[in-house]
C-alpha cells in the first residue's frame, strides 16, 4: 500500500456475498486478496501462504472461526486475525482474543469500519515484523561478537610474544601464555594486584603510566634479563590503554624473547675484545723496543739493538699474518667467498705445501709421509681453500712436531667421502686444551709451546672451510705423543653444486 | 736498590720493560707464567711487583694478586692491562682487586718508572 508492499489479505466466510462484496473493496484499495469459503478450506488456505492479515467469520457450519485461527496461528504466529461476528457481543470478542486474535469486526461493517480496522491490523503486523527483524539481526550480532572475541583470544594466546594488560589499579586483566612461561608463573589472578611480583623493570614500565595516570601516546621499552647469566632476555614494551573519553584504562606490556640476539651481542663484544688484545700484544711488543731505542738515558749494546730490531720484525709478521686471517675468517663469515668448484688433484696441493715448508722440515728433521689409496674418487672443491687447510693444519704438523719426528698424510673414501688425515708425533695436547681447539685465538699455552709462534686463528679457519663444505672435522690427540686431524669432505653434494652457480 | 718482579707471558714485554727498570737501578726478576711468579715472588720477596692481567686466562693476574695477598705478601702491585677502556672491560682501582696501580699496554717507560717509584716511596714513607 503506503511503501508499495501490496498487503495479503485472507477472508474466511461462508456468506458468498460478503466474501465477493469484501474482496471487490480491498481489491480497490490495493490489497491482495484470497477467500475462503468454509472453515477447511481456510486453515487450508491460511496453513499453506503466510497472509499478512486474516479476516476470518465466527460461525460456520463446518468448523468455528476460533478454531481456524487458532490452527492458523500454530502455523504462522505472527498473521494478525480478525474475527467477524454478527453476534457482538462482549464475551465473544474477550474470548477471540483470549485466543490470538488481534481484534474483532462485528457484522454487518460499513467499509469505513473495515479499513480502520484493517490498516490497526497491518499496523501491528507491521510491528510484529519489525520486532522479529531486530531480534535476529540482534542475535547474529552477539553470535559475531563471541566469533569474534573467540578469535581474538585464539590470536592472542598464539602470539610466541609475552603479552600482559593490567588495569589502572594495577590488577591483572589479561595475559598470555607466553607472558606465564616468561615471567615464571604457574598462573596470574584476574583482578589481582600484580605490579609488586613483577620483575622491578617490568614494573617500572607499567608505574611510568600508572603513577602519572595520564593516557599519553608513547611507548616505554627496557631489555630486561629474567634469567640471570645472559640465560633470558626480552625486551619488555609498555603502551597505554585508553578509555573512549581519553583517559587511562590500563598498560599492555609486551615482551619479547631476545635471548638469542643477546648472545650473539655478547659473543661478538668478546670476539671484538679478544681481537684488540691480540693485536694490541705485538704493538705493544714493538712500542716497547721502540721506546728503549729512543730513551737516551738507556744504553744499548750492538748486539742487543739487533735482537730488538729481529723481535720486533718478527712481532710485526705475525701482526700482519693475524690481520690476513682475520679478513680471511670476516670474508667466510660474509660468504663472500665464491667458490670456485673444480676437480682439483689433492697430491698436487700436497706435493706444493710440503715444498713450501722444506726448510722448517729440513731444520727439525721432519720425514714427510704421504699415502693414498689407489682408486680414489675426484674431489670438487675451491683449490684455494683446500690449500689453505693443508697448509694450516700441515704448519701445525711441523711447528708442534718434535725434532727427527715424522707427518703422516693418509687420503682414503668411504662411501661418499673422502677423508683427509694428519698425524703428527708431536707435543699433542692435554684433554682440556683440546676442547678449546677450534676457539679463535685458542694456543696450547705451556713450557713446550711458549716458543712457537702463531695467529691462534688456523684451526679455527680450518674448521670454517670444513663446515663451508658440510664436511666433518676430527681430533685425536694424546699429550706427549702426537696429534690427528681426520676431515670427511662430501664428495657430491648441493651446496657444492650451489656454490658453483653462483660462482658461474 | 729496590727488588722489582715482572710477571708476564709475553718475552718481549718482560725485556723491554726489564731493561727499562734494570736501566734506572732496580734488581729486576722475571717470570713468564703464573705459577713461576708465584716461585718468584717466594722466592726473592721483592719490594714491588708488576702482573700483567691476561695470562693464559683472562683473569689470570687478578688470581695470582689475590694469592698473594691471602698470603700477607704485601708489596705494591702494578697491573698490565691491555684492553681498552671503550670495551668496558678494564677494570677500576677498588677494593675487591688488590692491586695499587694500572698501566695500559702499550707501556710509556715514563709512566711505569713515575708509578714504580711513587709506589716505593709511599712504601718506604710508611
Amino acid at each position: 500500500m503506503e511503501n508499495g508492499h501490496c498487503p495479503k489479505i485472507l477472508i474466511v466466510d461462508d456468506e458468498k456475498g460478503l466474501r465477493i462484496g469484501t474482496k471487490r473493496l480491498l481489491e480497490g484499495e490495493g490489497y491482495s486478496v484470497e477467500t475462503a469459503e468454509n472453515g477447511y478450506d481456510g486453515i487450508k488456505l491460511g496453513t499453506t501462504t503466510e497472509f499478512d492479515l486474516a479476516i476470518i467469520d465466527l460461525k460456520m457450519p463446518d468448523i468455528d472461526g476460533i478454531q481456524v485461527m487458532k490452527e492458523i496461528l500454530k502455523v504462522y504466529p505472527d498473521s494478525v486475525c480478525l474475527i467477524a461476528t454478527g453476534y457482538a457481543s462482549y464475551e465473544t470478542a474477550i474470548e477471540a482474543i483470549k485466543f490470538g486474535a488481534f481484534s474483532y469486526i462485528p457484522k454487518p461493517f460499513t467499509p469505513e469500519e473495515l479499513f480502520q480496522k484493517l490498516s490497526q491490523g497491518y499496523s501491528r503486523r507491521e510491528l510484529i515484523l519489525e520486532k522479529k527483524k531486530w531480534k535476529q539481526e540482534r542475535e547474529e550480532r552477539l553470535l559475531e561478537v563471541a566469533f569474534e572475541k573467540s578469535r581474538l583470544n585464539t590470536i592472542i594466546n598464539s602470539i610466541t610474544d609475552g603479552l600482559l594488560v593490567v588495569n589502572k589499579n594495577g590488577e591483572a586483566v589479561l595475559y598470555n601464555p607466553s607472558a606465564l612461561k616468561y615471567l615464571s608463573f604457574d598462573q596470574i589472578k584476574i583482578e589481582e594486584y600484580i605490579i609488586d611480583k613483577l620483575h622491578p623493570q617490568i614494573a617500572e614500565l607499567i608505574n611510568k603510566f600508572l603513577s602519572s595516570q595520564k593516557c599519553e601516546q608513547k611507548s616505554f621499552s627496557s631489555e630486561v634479563e629474567l634469567k640471570p647469566n645472559r640465560e633470558f632476555y626480552v625486551e619488555a614494551t609498555s603502551s597505554p590503554v585508553a578509555n573512549p573519553d581519553g583517559t587511562l584504562a590500563g598498560v599492555v606490556v609486551v615482551m619479547k624473547d631476545i635471548t638469542e640476539l643477546k648472545k650473539i651481542e655478547f659473543l661478538k663484544s668478546q670476539f671484538v675484545s679478544m681481537v684488540s688484545h691480540e693485536l694490541k700484544a705485538p704493538i705493544a711488543a714493538v712500542y716497547g723496543y721502540l721506546k728503549l731505542f729512543s730513551d737516551t738515558s738507556i744504553h744499548l749494546s750492538e748486539e742487543q739493538k739487533l735482537n730488538y730490531l729481529n723481535r720486533s720484525q718478527i712481532r710485526l709478521d705475525g701482526l700482519l699474518k693475524m690481520v690476513n686471517d682475520l679478513l680471511d675468517i670476516s670474508r667466510m663469515e660474509l660468504k663472500t667467498v665464491n667458490k670456485e668448484i673444480k676437480e682439483i688433484d689433492l697430491h698436487v696441493i700436497i706435493k706444493a705445501i710440503i715444498e713450501l715448508f722444506q726448510i722448517e722440515i729440513k731444520k727439525k728433521n721432519i720425514s714427510v709421509n704421504v699415502k693414498s689409496s689407489e682408486m680414489l674418487p675426484c674431489l670438487h672443491a675451491d683449490q684455494d681453500e683446500i690449500s689453505r687447510l693443508f697448509t694450516n693444519l700441515i704448519s701445525n704438523a711441523i711447528k708442534y712436531n718434535k725434532t727427527n719426528g715424522s707427518i703422516d698424510i693418509i687420503i682414503s673414501s668411504s662411501g661418499n667421502y673422502i677423508i683427509l688425515e694428519i698425524k703428527d708425533t708431536g707435543i699433542g695436547l692435554k684433554p682440556a686444551e683440546k676442547t678449546k681447539l677450534f676457539q679463535e685465538f685458542f694456543r696450547a699455552k705451556n713450557e713446550k709451546t711458549k716458543d712457537i709462534s702463531g695467529t691462534g686463528l688456523g684451526l679455527s679457519i680450518v674448521k670454517r672451510i670444513v663446515d663451508s663444505y658440510s664436511g666433518k672435522l676430527e681430533v685425536e690427540s694424546e699429550f706427549n705423543i702426537g696429534t690427528s686431524f681426520k676431515i670427511f669432505l662430501p664428495l657430491r653434494n648441493g651446496i657444492n653444486n650451489k656454490e658453483q652457480k653462483a660462482g658461474n | 736498590m729496590a727488588k722489582i718482579a715482572i710477571i708476564d707471558d709475553d718475552p718481549d714485554i718482560l725485556d723491554a720493560s726489564s731493561l727499562v727498570l734494570t736501566s734506572k737501578g732496580y734488581e729486576v726478576v722475571t717470570a713468564t707464567n703464573p705459577d713461576d711468579g708465584y716461585k718468584i715472588v717466594k722466592e726473592n720477596s721483592p719490594d714491588l711487583i708488576i702482573l700483567d692481567v691476561m695470562m693464559n686466562e683472562p683473569d689470570d693476574g687478578f688470581f695470582l694478586a689475590q694469592k698473594f695477598r691471602k698470603e700477607k705478601i704485601s708489596s705494591p702491585i702494578i697491573m698490565y692491562t691491555s684492553v681498552s677502556k671503550s670495551l668496558g672491560m678494564d677494570f677500576g682501582v677498588n677494593e675487591l682487586v688488590p692491586v695499587d696501580e694500572f698501566v695500559e699496554k702499550p707501556i710509556s717507560p715514563e709512566q711505569l718508572i713515575e708509578k714504580v717509584e711513587k709506589l716505593l716511596h709511599a712504601k718506604g714513607g710508611v
